[in-house]
């Protein structure tokens, strides 16, 4: 079949099975294919470039059925090869040879400067296979496309090139149809750069050293950071960028290795900002990076067990089953590895104080270390980790806050517990004892300078937590869609309450009757919430993205379905994109039964990452 | 409730010779309808803003005598008022059947206070707690006070406050008992009592959508 000439760079299939047996045919005469161990971890390299214990080509069809597999045809064997090796900064690949295992397919090649090798890559493509049944290992079923880097290495320093070659990889990956770019390597080949494109640190423990350590030198340089900064950096990539206002000193050796303390091998002195010169002057970490080529948009997901620890009494609604059942539905459906997971961190006192009177927290503090069942009132029940998981929450929303700002993703999904809105300044009421999404959007304000941030409550239950504390802020457009008040609890959240004082006009209610469904919802939304958001013209959206309008969710009477979290995610996403560079931190509150909460998340994180396939929904129609 | 407990005791009052324009300044500037008019303490008369309106209107279509130009001149004399030892009742059924806006509450013939639509509409908010946290529950009961005392017995037993507890005669032999609870999982309270053989009413029984 003829390439597609629409696009200059990128595979021009699909072909037919002939082109590709020819391609095979073509290559294998070349000497640049052969056929190689299936495990990967037999794969011998020797010390210096001559790469595999090679075999054999296998059978055609063996290798015909696995590029149908990886590639769809879309690409010819030579014409990969060729895309494969693409010349940035001045530097080529050499040698390069297609191997096929049973279950994969590698590449390698030397890569050459001016004709000379200075180092080494190998690909894998291969396709994970998802069980169908969770918790046994067959039978199962193609997941996800993968590339993942097996290995790079360099013999001389060169700024950037791995970070241009991985840029250019990714596009193609993405042309090729796969899902995810995996990398793992030493990181001592263009550590820092890799860093600031969104490398993790593979191991956790290694990250919480290497936060430390950052700590300690800005402890020994006594440099005006607080260690409230410093605890909230949960990735590398955050590292990276920390406190470009600092500058401190670094010394280069000849090769280009810096160092942070001066000696005689490292004359040269240089002033880089604190983060940078950091990550420059530190050992080698192993990490890992997820390029999500099949996801428009990157999402953070806010997780961590810490949130279970908010233990209810059995028979209590908002219990911990229901963030297990999201947890283990994110896994089955295989979205965990294209959601960029994010843990949270314990806030500084002052950002919650920012919301919350200190003698409240305090009484709540003291309620659950006296082992007290409730706090303030019988909805509000209480256990030993209570207090913390409450505060972890809020500080889960302040690490999606970061997420978003840092640019590590483009918008985030925080499920947490306990949920926030109910939550006043001193009163703790419907299962929330911290307002979580307050905290944040005070954290924002403080942290990154926004001035205008929307909040977009459509929990059933009106967030008179949330109106309480911004009724008088005109920064602050609280929008909420719930079941009236009169037949829902709290009561609250009337269509004439529309803000006090400054804010006047900054607060939005638009309670629904009971039974309302999808229709009434969606029109209630695009009619009085969306062009309330779009004259505001936030900095940022939060969402308090409770489920209980659910049909099935027992707590509250609407009527709504899956359908109406999509098309008002989608919605928010889009009004998003044109105010605030789409920047939403959507926050778990309600949502009681946990099947049509789990499915109703679920969309609606789909629906974030830009993946969910639901046609869309246009309003009153 | 005595009307002595609800009335607005600081009063906008104006004096018989005060003008037109003057009273209307007044109404505007207080945000209300209704002005007592006094001498000293003593009730004289009340204009409201209608009165107002009308002498503006005759005046403006030249009717004989000339545009009135006092309060005096266009007040209501024989004015219906309340004593402080009225109560709510007696203010709202002439509230609803005279349909006044506010009534004067004379101590003898001394102005002591006034009660407007807005304060006795407030006394039944608060009566009914509409405006604190909390969900209303309506449970239909046979008219026995037994079955009232088992609904109070079994919400003891529940893990929830009660707001509100307002009894209303049902058709002929039946109670609606509307009950408003602090909690946020009002199903959850509603399957309770459903368990213990009380008819809750759906909301769908109230209410019909459209």
């Amino acid at each position: 079949m003829a390439a597609d000439g629409t696009r200059g760079w990128g595979p021009g299939g699909p072909y037919a099975e002939r082109d590709i047996t020819e391609g095979f045919d073509r290559l294998i005469a070349a000497n640049r294919l052969f056929g190689a161990e299936l495990n990967p971890s037999v794969l011998k390299k020797s010390g210096k470039g001559a790469p595999f214990l090679v075999r054999k080509p296998p059978p055609r069809h063996r290798m015909l059925a696995l590029w149908q597999d990886l590639f769809e045809h879309r690409v010819a064997p030579g014409e990969l090869l060729a895309l494969l090796s693409i010349e940035v900064h001045g530097m080529a690949h050499g040698d390069g040879l297609l191997l096929f295992g049973r279950d994969r397919l590698l590449y390698d090649c030397q890569i050459l400067q001016g004709g000379e090798a200075v180092g080494h890559l190998t690909l894998d493509f291969y396709r994970e296979r998802d069980r169908i049944v969770p918790f046994l290992p067959f039978p199962t079923r193609p997941g996800h496309r993968v590339v993942f880097i097996e290995g790079i290495s360099l013999t001389r320093q060169s700024t950037g090139y791995a970070s241009a070659l991985f840029r250019r990889y990714e596009r193609l990956f993405h042309d090729l149809g796969f899902h995810l770019f995996r990398l793992k390597a030493s990181l001592s080949v263009g550590k820092y750069y890799w860093a600031k494109e969104g490398f993790d640190c593979s191991d956790r423990k290694q990250f919480q050293e290497i936060r430390d350590r950052l700590w300690d030198l800005a402890w020994r340089l006594d440099l005006p950071v607080a260690e409230q900064e410093v605890r909230r950096l949960t990735h590398m990539s955050d590292v990276a960028a920390f406190r470009g206002d600092i500058k401190i000193p670094v010394w280069r050796d000849k090769e280009g290795y810096y160092t942070l303390e001066r000696d005689a091998a490292h004359p040269e002195e240089f002033l880089f900002p604190l983060g940078k010169a950091f990550l420059l002057g530190s050992e080698p970490w192993d990490g890992h990076k997820v390029i999500y080529t099949d996801t428009p948009r990157r999402t953070a997901l806010v997780w961590s067990d810490k949130y279970l620890s908010h233990g209810t009494p059995v028979g209590h609604p908002e219990g911990l089953k229901r963030l297990t059942a999201l947890r283990e539905a994110i896994r089955r459906e295989g979205l965990l590895s294209s959601l960029i997971v994010t843990e949270p961190y314990l806030p500084g006192m002052e950002a919650v104080h920012a919301v919350h009177a200190p003698t409240y927290l305090e009484e709540f503090r003291e309620a659950v270390a006296r082992g007290d069942r409730y706090f303030a009132t019988r909805d509000c029940a209480i256990g030993a980790g209570s207090y913390e998981a409450a505060l972890l929450a809020a500080g889960g929303v302040m690490a999606g806050i970061d997420a978003v700002f840092s640019g590590r993703s483009d918008n985030a999904f925080c499920a947490v517990r306990p949920p926030g809105h109910h939550a006043g300044r001193a009163t703790a009421m419907g299962f929330c004892f911290v307002n979580n999404v307050a905290v944040g959007a005070a954290y924002a304000r403080s942290a990154y300078g926004v001035a205008r941030v929307c909040i977009l409550d459509w929990d059933a239950h009106h967030g008179n937590g949330t109106q309480d504390l911004f009724e008088e802020d005109p920064g602050t457009l609280f929008a909420s869609l719930h079941e009236h008040p009169s037949f829902c609890y709290p009561g609250t959240g009337r269509r004439m309450d529309r803000g006090k004082g400054a804010g006047t006009g900054a607060t939005l209610n638009v309670p629904l009757p009971p039974h309302a469904g999808d229709r009434e919802m969606i029109d209630a939304f695009e009619r009085e919430v969306v062009p309330a958001i779009e004259a505001f013209r936030p900095e940022l959206i939060l969402l308090s993205a409770g489920f209980d309008a659910h049909r099935d969710d027992p707590i509250a009477d609407l009527e709504c379905t899956e359908k109406a979290y999509v098309h008002m995610t989608r919605r928010v996403l889009e009004i998003a994109d044109r105010h605030c560079g789409g920047r939403v931190v959507s926050v778990l509150e309600g949502g009681y039964r946990v099947d049509s909460f789990v499915a109703s998340a679920l969309a609606h994180i789909r629906t974030l990452q830009g993946r969910e396939e639901t046609p869309c929904s246009s309003a009153g129609g | 409730m005595f009307v002595g407990r609800r009335m607005k005791r600081d009063l906008v009052t104006v004096p018989p010779g005060a003008s037109l324009s003057e009273a209307a300044r007044l109404l505007k500037a207080n945000r209300i309808h209704h002005l007592p008019v006094v001498e000293g303490r003593k009730l004289l008369g009340i204009v409201t803003d209608t009165d107002l309106r009308n002498a503006t209107l005759r005046g403006a279509a030249g009717e004989v005598g000339g545009a009135p130009r006092t309060v005096e001149e266009v007040m209501t004399r024989d004015v219906v008022t309340l004593s402080p030892g009225d109560t709510i009742d007696d203010a709202m059924l002439v509230l609803c059947r005279q349909r006044f806006g506010a009534l004067p509450v004379v101590d003898g013939d001394r102005l002591v206070g006034i009660v407007a639509k807005a304060d006795v509409l407030a006394a039944l908010l608060e009566t009914l707690d509409i405006e604190g946290v909390g969900v209303r529950l309506e449970v239909i009961l046979p008219r026995d006070m037994g079955e009232v005392t088992r609904l109070s017995a079994t919400l003891r037993e529940l893990p929830v406050e009660v707001r509100s507890l307002v009894l209303a005669p049902h058709g002929k032999d039946q109670y609606a008992a509307f009950v408003r609870v602090a909690t946020i999982d009002a199903s959850g309270v509603r399957d309770r009592l459903r368990g213990k053989k009380f008819d809750v009413a759906e909301l769908s029984d109230f209410y019909e959508p459209g």
